[in-house]
């Protein structure tokens, strides 16, 4: 690439290296084909943390300047050139560059803004939850509708009422005079004006707080402390006998057994479908500088689905995300009642997922099960310890189980059985 | 489906626009660093600028 761009951004580690192959099936007259290291996880932007996408907007602008100091232009800004390796952003669509000429203004700004701004402001202005509306608008949320769902105060910021009102705006004029010639000559200058811009602006923005059900769970709803001690020693007790080298938790909330395994395990990926409890796990693994913990918001009852042209562009979170381990604490209630899915569809779900299964029976005498029972009839007859274990046992091995001391929960570490 | 953007081309639809948000951040920031010029001919300089004072003490004590 120009100038030693590809050198500087893989140094950096903000794009992904590659390596040139042969390779006879696919070489044509002077192509280069190459090949790129792979990713390990592919996660999408509808799953990301607000601190995700602040990372990915900030390489992506970034990479953006360096690419203008070298001559270069970033056509693109799409957050789905991002991924996410050893706990920093770095960008994947190497082809993404062209020969940078200064009067012309950056072609990707509208992307980076309907894709990268809207679905920021989306998470300050409305709810930390509402990033998933991106699986619904992969390129980009249009700036119409976008404002009209902002409250009217997002406009009295200067910056984004420049890029989202204003913009909108004027997005029907083409600053042309009527021969088509620009009646104002874009520079270098300027185009760095608008980069650097955008890089404080975005650093500047915030998710917006609100209390959940699932906040403080651990610290403030959770039955008591001696259960969770109970159940943390019974956790790594059960996953010193096997050996593994990734764990899917799902149903991580803030992520207190994902944190168990830092150390222990190479990947853990940690899923939650409220983005507060992700976005705190987000900030404690960032303070701890931990690299190996991957948090991703997802409802697990209605997983991402796959998307894209044909439905094969991007593929589903169930058929993507896997772990050695999968664990599954104090999840199967909210699956099984909270969600009528019976126990043999969660099995077959679980086990498509990992070889071990770690998983928390909540049984219907639970006061968390009585209280997903208060307000609706209990058709649940067969949601007992013996139909889970009979459900389960067509999927999997039962290796260990203990009650966890003080609760009728119980615990049991599973291994898939192949038939 | 882009509503008002369906026919423009990604580049033109954004001129205006960019130079718009250009003029204004470079005009921001040409007040801004006549306003630090303006200060600092009336303020001088503390000794030691890109010193802390913990580090002048330190150094004037060895």
């Amino acid at each position: 690439m120009q100038d030693g761009l590809y050198d500087l951004l893989t140094k950096k580690n903000w794009l992904v290296s590659h390596v040139e192959i042969f390779d006879a099936e696919l070489q044509f007259a002077d192509a280069l084909i190459i090949l790129p290291r792979q990713i390990p996880i592919i996660t999408y932007p509808y799953e990301w943390s607000f601190a995700m996408w602040q990372d990915a907007a900030l390489l992506t602008l970034n990479i953006a300047k360096e690419a203008i100091e070298k001559g270069m232009l970033l056509k693109d800004a799409t957050p789905f050139n991002i991924q996410f390796l050893n706990g920093s952003p770095v960008f994947i669509d190497t082809l993404s560059f062209e020969i940078y000429l200064p009067e012309k203004p950056w072609v990707a700004y509208r992307q980076f803004c309907e894709c990268f701004l809207a679905s920021l402001l989306l998470q300050q202005y409305c709810h930390a939850d509402i990033g998933k509306i991106f699986t619904l608008y992969p390129n980009g949320i249009p700036l119409e509708i976008l404002i009209s769902i902002l409250p009217k105060k997002a406009k009295w910021n200067l910056h984004t009422y420049l890029h989202i009102y204003l913009q909108a705006a004027t997005a029907t004029k083409t600053g042309k005079t009527k021969n088509g010639e620009a009646a104002t000559k874009f520079t270098k200058q300027k185009m760095l004006l608008l980069l650097n811009g955008l890089i404080t602006y975005v650093a500047r923005l915030h998710v917006k707080k609100a209390k959940t059900t699932w906040d403080n769970y651990y610290a403030s709803t959770i039955l008591s402390d001696e259960y969770l001690q109970e159940k943390t020693k019974l956790v790594k007790y059960f996953l010193s006998t096997i050996s593994y080298s990734s764990i899917l938790d799902l149903g991580a909330n803030d992520g207190h057994f994902s944190l168990l395994f830092k150390n222990t395990a190479t990947q853990v990926i940690a899923v939650d479908g409220d983005a507060n409890c992700i976005n705190k796990l987000c900030s404690t693994i960032r303070n701890q500088k931990i690299k190996n913990i991957l948090p991703l918001i997802n409802t697990l009852h209605t997983p991402s689905p796959a998307i894209g042209w044909n439905n094969a562009e991007r593929t589903s979170f169930s058929k993507r995300i896997k772990g050695d381990v999968v664990l599954a604490l104090a999840l199967i209630h909210h699956l099984a009642i909270a969600n009528n899915l019976p126990f043999q569809f969660i099995a077959e779900w679980l086990a498509a997922m990992g070889k071990y299964l770690l998983i928390e029976f909540v049984p219907k005498t639970d006061e968390k099960v009585q209280l997903l029972l208060q307000n609706r009839q209990d058709i649940f007859t067969d949601y007992t310890v013996i139909d889970f274990e009979n459900a389960f046992s067509k999927k999997f091995k039962i290796v260990l189980q203990q009650k966890i001391t003080g609760t009728e929960r119980i615990l049991y570490l599973m291994e898939k059985v192949i038939f | 489906m882009r509503y008002t953007y369906l026919y423009l081309d990604p580049g033109s639809g954004t001129y205006l626009i960019q130079v718009i948000i250009a003029a204004v951040l470079g005009g921001m920031m040409f007040f801004k660093n006549g306003w630090i010029k303006i200060k600092s001919f009336f303020i001088k300089p503390k000794p030691g600028n890109d010193l802390k004072e913990e580090d002048v003490e330190e150094k004037e004590s060895l």
